[in-house]
Order: C-alpha cells, then sequence, then structure tokens
C-alpha cells in the first residue's frame, strides 16, 4: 500500500486523470449554467451541500478530481518525505531540497483553496450612497461618498467610494475603496464590483472572508522560490 | 493613425519571411514590430495586451524574438521554415481581429494585470519554441534539439507559474478570489497539470526519446486552445 502512494506512477496517472476530468469540467460548466452558476457565489462547501450533491449526473467530474486531489496530496507528501530522508550532500543540497520546495509550495494552495471552501464568508449586494449594513461578525459598514471620473466626452473612467467600518458599534476603519483596491480588516475585505445610478447612486460591493488567501500567497512564494534555482540548476546541466 | 498602423502590420508580412534566408534577418521585422508594440502602448499609456488583436501580435514578436536568440547559430532549416509561417499566421489573425482602443478598465489599472498577462504570453511564445524543437528532434532525430525543447518548456514552465501565481493576486484585490471556476481557469489548470506530467516525466522517470518530444508538441496545441479556444468557444472571465 505505501509503495502505491510513493510511487511517482502514481503522480503521473493522477495528473493524466485529473487532466481528463478538467476537460470533461470544462464543457459541463457552461451546459449546465443552473447548477454550477452559483459555484463562485457562495463558499464551495454550501455550493457541494446545497446543489453539488443534489445533482451528481453533472457534478460527478468535480467530485472524482477532488477524489485525484486528495490522492496527489498524499502521494506528494510521501514522496517528499522519502527524498527528504534520503543521503545527503553539499553538492546536491540545492537540487534535492528545490523540488522539495516547490511541493511545499503546491500543497498550501491545496491548503488554502480547502480553508476557502469551507471558512469564511462571501456576501455580495447593492448598497445605496448614505446606507448602514450589518455583516457578519458584529460588524457594520457605512457606505459614506461615492466619487465618480468622467472624460470629456462624460464616460466614466475611474470611481472609488468613501467606508467606514464599524465593530460592536464603535468605528474601526475608514477608507476608499476602488478596483483592485478593497478595504481590508482583518481577513474580511471589502470590494467594490460596480456602480449603479437607476434609483440613485449605489454600489455593488462584495465582502469576503477568506483564511485560505494568505495562505496561497505563501504557497505562491514557496513555489516561486523553489522553482528559480531548479531553474538554474537543470539548466546549467542540460 | 489607424492607417499607420496597418501600413506597418502590412511591412511586417514583408520583413518576417526575410528570416527563411537567414534567421538573424529577422532583426529589423524585430525592430519595427517592437516600435508597433511600443507606440501602441505609448498612443493608450496602457500595456498594449489589451484583445486578441494585440495579444496575437505580442505573440507572434515574442515567438520571433525567442527564436533569434535559440536559433542564432542554425544554419537554414526546418526551424525556420516552421518558425516564420507560425508568425505570419499569427500576424494575420491579429490583423483579421478587431483592435480595442482606449485606455484600460480601471479593474485592470494593475501591475499585477501587466506582470500575469507579459509572463502569460512569454511562456506561451516559450511552449511554442519547444513544439518547433519537438518537430525538429523528430524530424532529423537531434538530441540537441529535444534538449532545447526540454529547456525552452522548463522555462516556459517556470514563467508560466509564476504568471498564474500573479494573475491570482490580482484577482484576490479585483474580486475577492484568487480562483474561479470557469472553462478559463480550468483549461489554465489542464496547461500546468500538462506541463507537470511533462518535467516528472522527464526529470524523475528520466524519459526522453519521442514520447516525450510528442508530449511537448501535444503541449503547445492545448496551449493554443487554452488562449483561442476558450475564449472563443466557451464564456469565462477571460475575453482571450
Amino acid at each position: 500500500m505505501i509503495n502505491f502512494f510513493l510511487s511517482l506512477k502514481t503522480a503521473v496517472w493522477t495528473l493524466f486523470v485529473l487532466l481528463c476530468l478538467f476537460f470533461i469540467g470544462s464543457y459541463m460548466l457552461p451546459m449546465h449554467r443552473r447548477v454550477f452558476g452559483p459555484m463562485n457565489n457562495d463558499l464551495l462547501f454550501h455550493w457541494v451541500r446545497d446543489i453539488a450533491a443534489d445533482n451528481f449526473w453533472q457534478t460527478w467530474w468535480f467530485f472524482a478530481a477532488l477524489a485525484g486531489l486528495v490522492l496527489l496530496t498524499v502521494n506528494t507528501i510521501f514522496c517528499s518525505i522519502q527524498l527528504v530522508r534520503g543521503k545527503w550532500s553539499h553538492s546536491n543540497f540545492l537540487l534535492r531540497i528545490s523540488p522539495q520546495v516547490i511541493h511545499i509550495g503546491f500543497l498550501f494552495i491545496l491548503l488554502a483553496h480547502l480553508l476557502g471552501a469551507g471558512w469564511g464568508y462571501k456576501l455580495s449586494g447593492m448598497m445605496p450612497e448614505g446606507a448602514y449594513a450589518p455583516l457578519p461578525e458584529e460588524l457594520a459598514l457605512r457606505l459614506n461618498k461615492i466619487h465618480v471620473q468622467t472624460d470629456a466626452f462624460g464616460f466614466m473612467t475611474d470611481w472609488s467610494v468613501e467606508a467606514s467600518l464599524y465593530e460592536n458599534n464603535h468605528l474601526v476603519k475608514s477608507g476608499t475603496l476602488g478596483p483592485n483596491s478593497p478595504l481590508f480588516y482583518g481577513r474580511t475585505g471589502i470590494y467594490l464590483k460596480s456602480l449603479n445610478f437607476d434609483r440613485g447612486p449605489a454600489a455593488l460591493l462584495l465582502i469576503a472572508k477568506d483564511p485560505g488567501a494568505i495562505w496561497a500567497l505563501v504557497g505562491g512564494v514557496l513555489f516561486m522560490l523553489g522553482s528559480v534555482p531548479l531553474l538554474a540548476l537543470k539548466w546549467g546541466k542540460s | 493613425m489607424p492607417f499607420v498602423s496597418l501600413s506597418m502590420e502590412i511591412l511586417l508580412f514583408l520583413l518576417y519571411p526575410l528570416a527563411l534566408y537567414r534567421l538573424w534577418l529577422m532583426l529589423p521585422a524585430l525592430a519595427l514590430h517592437a516600435v508597433l508594440i511600443v507606440s501602441t502602448a505609448m498612443k493608450y499609456g496602457r500595456i498594449p495586451l489589451i484583445g486578441i488583436h494585440e495579444t496575437l501580435g505580442f505573440l507572434a514578436f515574442t515567438i520571433g524574438a525567442l527564436a533569434v536568440i535559440a536559433g542564432w547559430k542554425r544554419n537554414r532549416d526546418l526551424f525556420s521554415y516552421i518558425i516564420i509561417p507560425l508568425i505570419l499566421l499569427l500576424l494575420a489573425g491579429s490583423i483579421a481581429s478587431p483592435a480595442m482602443p482606449g485606455a484600460l478598465p480601471p479593474v485592470l489599472k494593475t501591475l499585477w494585470f501587466e506582470l500575469h498577462v507579459i509572463l502569460s504570453f512569454v511562456s506561451y511564445a516559450l511552449f511554442s519554441i519547444g513544439a518547433v524543437f519537438g518537430i525538429l528532434s523528430l524530424f532529423y532525430n537531434e538530441e540537441r534539439a529535444e534538449n532545447n525543447q526540454y529547456r525552452s518548456l522548463l522555462l516556459g514552465y517556470v514563467l508560466f507559474s509564476t504568471a498564474m501565481i500573479f494573475g491570482g493576486i490580482w484577482a484576490y484585490f479585483a474580486w475577492g478570489t484568487y480562483w474561479l471556476w470557469t472553462p478559463k481557469e480550468l483549461w489554465t489548470t489542464i496547461v500546468w497539470f500538462f506541463y507537470s506530467l511533462y518535467l516528472h516525466a522527464r526529470l524523475v522517470r528520466g524519459w526522453t526519446g519521442p514520447k516525450v518530444v510528442w508530449m511537448g508538441i501535444l503541449g503547445f496545441v492545448i496551449v493554443m486552445f487554452t488562449y483561442v479556444g476558450v475564449g472563443l468557444l466557451m464564456k469565462s472571465s477571460h475575453e482571450f
């Protein structure tokens, strides 16, 4: 059994099966919008519980891909441990450690997805200028002012929103939101998605807490840190 | 100004084929192409990589630049006979696609987006060069070509991974998530898994010869579908 998890053949075949499953998934996503449409709007585990489990004929590839990723994770951990436990010398230290750093980065990215899929929250809605809205975890948001920049023809070129965040009715943060410029408080981010002026100035906001985001960043940095020496060493060797 | 751009693009069609005689003769075409790209950037005050028109042109330029570097010492052979038609095909696609004039939408005005797109297309170009070296390896049974394919794909993989990480950072700041379940993201993961598979097969299992060479060629087909096919056939968060 342990040889199965240690085998590179397992990794190669799992990657191949994942390729095929994602290929199928890329066709299923646009074909079954009713099932997959809400996938990005809520926590993934909520989608699995509320929608995916009841539509297994459309979502089987997703569950199979999850199983494949679990197998790949176990395989990566086993292979890395085995390689790290092997004999070390100064001459091959970087060559042996850099693939393991890449693997750890990959595992952190998977961990981030797991945390983001099950914990935290995602809310979105239209908020008129001057409105006050309660948020989870004793937080509340006030949308103070909407600013719009236009060009000579009257087209919107940029926009921003002044907002204040309260915790237990005490002001804890004020700032300006804009495209690519969310307002963060702890791990909660407030994002400006778009504006609407149909019934007076209002902003479409997304409030998201993703406990996995920081680990995805750590994973990405580790992946890059491992890739560069591996590239340099293998390039020289070839 | 659009007339000047079109004239320069048509002139490129005349200049690039000079490299069929000697690869270094691609330099005038590359210089003119660089002027075209930089002038588009200066005209609109943004990165000239928006829409299929600009990205196909940039991909053609990057493939040309990398081909000159990778094939500098090569005599006239199949390498330039594949590269030049490929560049001309991409240029033709660029000219046939509508340009997207104007400034960047606010959501794209960030360094993370620019790095994401530039690195993505440089890695696509490296995957293309790798596929061409793969064809050379099969045609001439050349070990050096197989080795060059591996080097191109290894560098392409590292840059592609970095591009995906930067794209994730941008998406987190723009949309509050570093991953969306859309066909484009799935195909990007397919590309990434595929080249991971190639590198594991070659580096760890020690595969060499036609088996891995064909993988490198197939990878190029997957990359092109991810770039052009997904955008045309499937709705996604990415336009291209």
